[in-house]
């Protein structure tokens, strides 16, 4: 895959999206945006561009959720790898996320090695 | 049997008394008999008069208690809010300001590492060179051999020092910036009192109360997310770490 892939990482907590963007800089994905919750996410994901989503369960307005549903219910955006990337643990929640069609899901607090292996899996899977 | 003939069967024995004690001229007796007639006259006041009096303690009680809680409530609670938004300023802060020290330190540790390993490659060059040719230990002898590597050399050091400065400096910031946990730790704490001291309040006027308090069940917003896992408070089947939602995901077929 290439790493000018452009990755858009969304969380309530600008900490939280400055230490994923430092990790993607650090893995050699330097092209990342940021967005504070799913209703600033969505039109950025529909303009089109992005080739990646990471994004937080838990945010006001519109939930990680909900966003992911609606990426998957968006022709354009149907195909677009989405990593869910969150403090959220219930085992419901995990499946509800894996329905909603996330490809992969990553519990807080996390490492930079877990964060690694779950990219290189899903750009793997989608690269096939 | 008539009902008076039945009140000359229960007081028959009082009189008696009364009259024993009235010419015995015992005083005692006397009072007693009287009080023993009385309270056969009027069963109810007794009874009233104790559940009035604890009534009227409760009020009381129940006052006391709603004036501290209204204190809370106008005072202490908005009190409470504002030093939680302090404390979410604080972590806020110096997470940013950790942030930014890492951000400044890592490009110069990267910088350093590259200069590095460029003076070896030009010394691992330099001995590939006297392999095929004048010994290691002349090469280095001749000035046309040294020369440009004392310069490098000479124009690392000091980049390296000053670097190694800066990021020595940046950790002691990232040391420092620390400190906002003794300081939050202590208002959270005090926060956690007036929890308490709330708990405390309102549980004692829900017994007063004396109503069955049906527990309000909280809404199941599992979808609009619940926030993290903390150890001993949540309920309900939760993945214990990474390992246990890879372990699920996978047997969902991911």
């Amino acid at each position: 895959m290439s790493k000018d892939m452009k990755f858009l990482v969304v969380d309530d907590f600008s900490t939280m999206r400055r230490i994923v963007k430092n990790l993607l800089h650090d893995l050699g994905y330097p092209n990342v945006t940021e967005a504070d919750d799913g209703k600033t996410a969505l039109p950025m994901l529909q303009a089109g561009g992005f080739d990646f989503l990471i994004s937080d369960w838990n945010m006001p307005g519109m939930s990680g959720l909900d966003l992911i549903k609606a990426v998957r219910s968006d022709a354009k955006l149907a195909k677009l790898p989405v990593l869910m990337l969150t403090a959220e643990a219930k085992r419901e929640q995990i499946i509800e996320a894996a329905q909603a069609g996330v490809n992969g899901y990553v519990i807080k607090p996390f490492t930079a090695e877990t964060l690694k292996e779950k990219l290189d899996k899903i750009l793997g899977a989608t690269a096939k | 049997m008539s009902s008076f003939q039945i009140l000359k069967l229960e007081y028959s024995a009082c009189v008696e008394a009364l009259t024993d004690a009235l010419r015995t001229e015992d005083e005692t007796a006397f009072f007693a008999a009287v009080d023993h007639i009385v309270h056969m006259r009027e069963p109810g006041m007794f009874k009233e008069l104790r559940q009035l009096t604890g009534d009227l303690q409760q009020a009381l009680e129940r006052f006391s208690i709603e004036s501290r809680l209204q204190d809370i409530a106008e005072n202490e609670i908005p009190d409470a809010r504002a030093r939680l938004v302090h404390v979410i300023n604080m972590t806020d802060e110096a997470a940013h300001r950790t942030l930014d020290l890492v951000e400044q330190s890592c490009p110069l540790a990267q910088r350093t590492a590259e200069e590095a390993a460029a003076l070896i490659e030009a010394f691992e060059q330099l001995k590939s060179r006297a392999a095929s040719g004048p010994s290691y230990d002349s090469v280095l002898q001749s000035v046309e051999g040294l020369a440009p590597l004392v310069k490098s050399v000479e124009r690392f050091l000091p980049s390296a020092r000053s670097n190694s400065d800066l990021i020595r400096r940046n950790l002691s910031d990232v040391l420092m910036a620390q400190g906002y946990q003794d300081l939050t730790g202590q208002i959270i704490k005090s926060v956690m009192k007036l929890v308490a001291e709330l708990e405390t309040a309102l549980s004692s006027l829900a017994s007063l109360s004396g109503d069955v308090v049906e527990h309000a069940t909280m809404g199941e917003s599992a979808s609009k997310g619940v926030g993290p896992a903390v150890p001993g408070v949540n309920k309900g089947d939760l993945a214990s770490g990474q390992t246990d939602v890879d372990a699920l995901l996978s047997g969902l077929g991911m």
